[in-house]
């Protein structure tokens, strides 16, 4: 479902992330786990491409989201093919570049086969890509800091994005999608206890119930996986047994979720899958069982018998 | 002089300037005028700056940088003498009126330190806003309009009155030019009766009377606006 291949991440000189390659399947909860600076948060940046790899790709669904190297277009990768192939039988360096021009401007003026060409890789690309605001739509994220709109209500925080998707979607009936979006939220106010809230500024709400709305507002995209970013590290003691029970729920009703987190025992509780990243690499990853009880990487075990 | 003799002089001036023959009022509306003639495209074209400045094209945030680093860094005097000769030549009308002349310099000047307002109260906003509403998958442009700019108005109003304030009293400088606001006032009424300082007195308490006012009632819109927040 959602796929990262030999990510890159150097922010100026410093190698944060280097070469990570994971995937989630549906339904499946993911944490993941390192001491600060580990690059943990990173990774799941660039899932959603808040950070753009420095190398490497993303796939959601099947579809490439990563922006594309220009010399990655399989256009530039058939005439390199065809530059290889021409050095290889003998052919100097320059003549093999004109010879390619010249079959390139071939195409062109074949009138039949240059666009049908053309056409056939607009076609491959569009297959193949998604845009990166439709990626991040199947994606939602919930941020440490909440991040919840200042200058929106509650209501209007959770339905904003879905009623913007469907203007982006030139949808027709707006005022019958706005009232669905709006039930839709209500609901999911309800659920977690909040519904009075919905009309108020998240200005004079508790942490707590501000991370909970935030998990809601991601959850009304009805996105394919949600990543959450250490959800619970900002809130007072007191608040965080909620927002984890909220998120215990959300796992037990197969959303598939990405979650970097410090609260290990919640970890160990509903993880599926846990992977242990240090210095830019995934140190080791297995099952809660595998990780808690049977670390193998001396780098984990050194992790563990400090959190634990 | 004694206070009273000044009071006494300011009181003759009052009926016979002032008042009689209506120098306060055209003194106030000159300034007034240039004033908000001043802020009005001072704000337009700083809004336009800053966007330029944030745009990817970066030629154009260099030139912006360049064109805002040079209207701070020299002073606003010199910039309106330049202008007062250089305008109706570039315009090819040598009778510009000094009034044009001076309005168009004092709002590029004003753009420019309107642009950092505008620019740093975009800036201000929490990152966190940007990114919660792009990892949504909002688009920039849906990101700035719904989410930073709404946000950052309440901190760029503000400033923005202060910037006004600013103009109001840097308009003084026109006087140079004859252009009939307050400060021209005085150099009138100084020719006509050689008073020195109490006309200047006078022309300082309407200044002041100018400027109190409107930094009170921006300050009755800004407690508005926080209430509403």
């Amino acid at each position: 479902m959602l796929e990262v291949k030999n990510i890159y991440k150097n922010f100026g000189d410093l190698k944060v992330l280097r070469g990570v390659s994971t995937h989630v399947e549906k339904g499946e909860v993911i944490s993941v786990i390192g001491a600060s600076g580990s690059g943990k948060s990173t990774l799941l940046r660039c899932m959603n491409l808040l950070e753009t790899p420095t190398y490497g790709e993303v796939w959601i669904e099947g579809k490439l989201m990563t922006p594309v190297d220009p010399y990655l277009h399989p256009e530039v990768i058939e005439a390199s093919k065809t530059f290889a192939s021409l050095k290889a039988s003998g052919m100097g360096t320059e003549e093999a570049i004109v010879k390619i021009k010249a079959e390139d401007l071939l195409k062109e003026k074949h009138s039949a086969e240059g666009p049908l060409y053309k056409k056939l890789m607009k076609e491959l690309y569009e297959a193949n890509h998604i845009d990166v605001n439709e990626g991040r739509r199947k994606m939602s994220m919930v941020f440490q800091q909440f991040n919840l709109f200042n200058n929106k209500t509650v209501l209007e925080n959770i339905t904003l994005a879905p009623i913007e998707t469907a203007k982006y979607h030139h949808e027709k009936d707006m005022k019958a999608i706005k009232e669905k979006v709006e039930d839709q939220a209500m609901t999911l106010l309800k659920r977690i206890g909040l519904e009075e809230k919905a009309l108020v500024y998240p200005s004079t709400l508790s942490g707590g119930q501000k991370q909970r709305i935030a998990i809601v507002r991601s959850l009304a995209m009805n996105p394919d996986v949600m990543l959450f970013d250490e959800p619970t590290s900002a809130l007072d003691p007191e608040m965080i047994g909620e927002v984890l029970d909220l998120m215990k729920e959300l796992a037990e009703s197969g959303m598939t979720m990405v979650i970097v987190t410090h609260e290990m025992g919640f970890c160990r509780e509903v993880s599926d899958r846990v992977l242990f990243v240090d210095e830019g690499y995934i140190k080791e990853e297995g099952t809660p069982e595998q990780i808690f009880k049977a670390p193998k990487n001396p780098r984990l075990q050194d992790f563990l018998s400090k959190v634990l | 002089m004694t206070i009273l003799e000044i009071l006494e002089q300011s009181w003759d001036n009052f009926i016979k300037y002032y008042i009689g023959q209506g120098l306060l009022w055209s003194g106030y509306a000159y300034t007034l005028a240039l004033s908000a003639i001043t802020v009005l495209f001072g704000t337009i074209l700083g809004s336009l700056l800053a966007i330029g400045k944030r745009s990817k094209f970066k030629p154009l945030g260099v030139i912006i940088t360049a064109f805002v680093e040079i209207i701070r860094g020299t002073p606003a005097l010199l910039q309106l003498y330049l202008a007062y000769f250089v305008i109706p030549m570039l315009l090819k009308m040598p009778g510009l009126s000094p009034f044009t002349s001076v309005a168009i310099a004092m709002s590029l000047n004003s753009a420019a330190y309107t642009s950092e307002i505008i620019r740093s109260g975009i800036e201000a906003v929490d990152k966190g806003q940007t990114e919660a509403a792009r990892a949504l998958g909002l688009t920039e442009k849906t990101t700035m309009l719904k989410i930073v700019l709404p946000q950052a108005i309440k901190n760029i109003l503000p400033a923005l009155g202060n910037e006004f304030i600013t103009v109001i009293k840097e308009t003084a400088l026109a006087s140079t030019f004859f252009v009939g606001e307050l400060m021209t006032t005085y150099k009138t009424i100084n020719g006509i009766n050689y008073q020195t300082i109490p006309v200047l007195l006078d022309i300082g308490v309407f200044y002041f009377i100018l400027t109190f006012s409107l930094s009170k009632l921006l300050g009755v819109f800004e407690r508005r606006m926080k209430k509403r927040a």
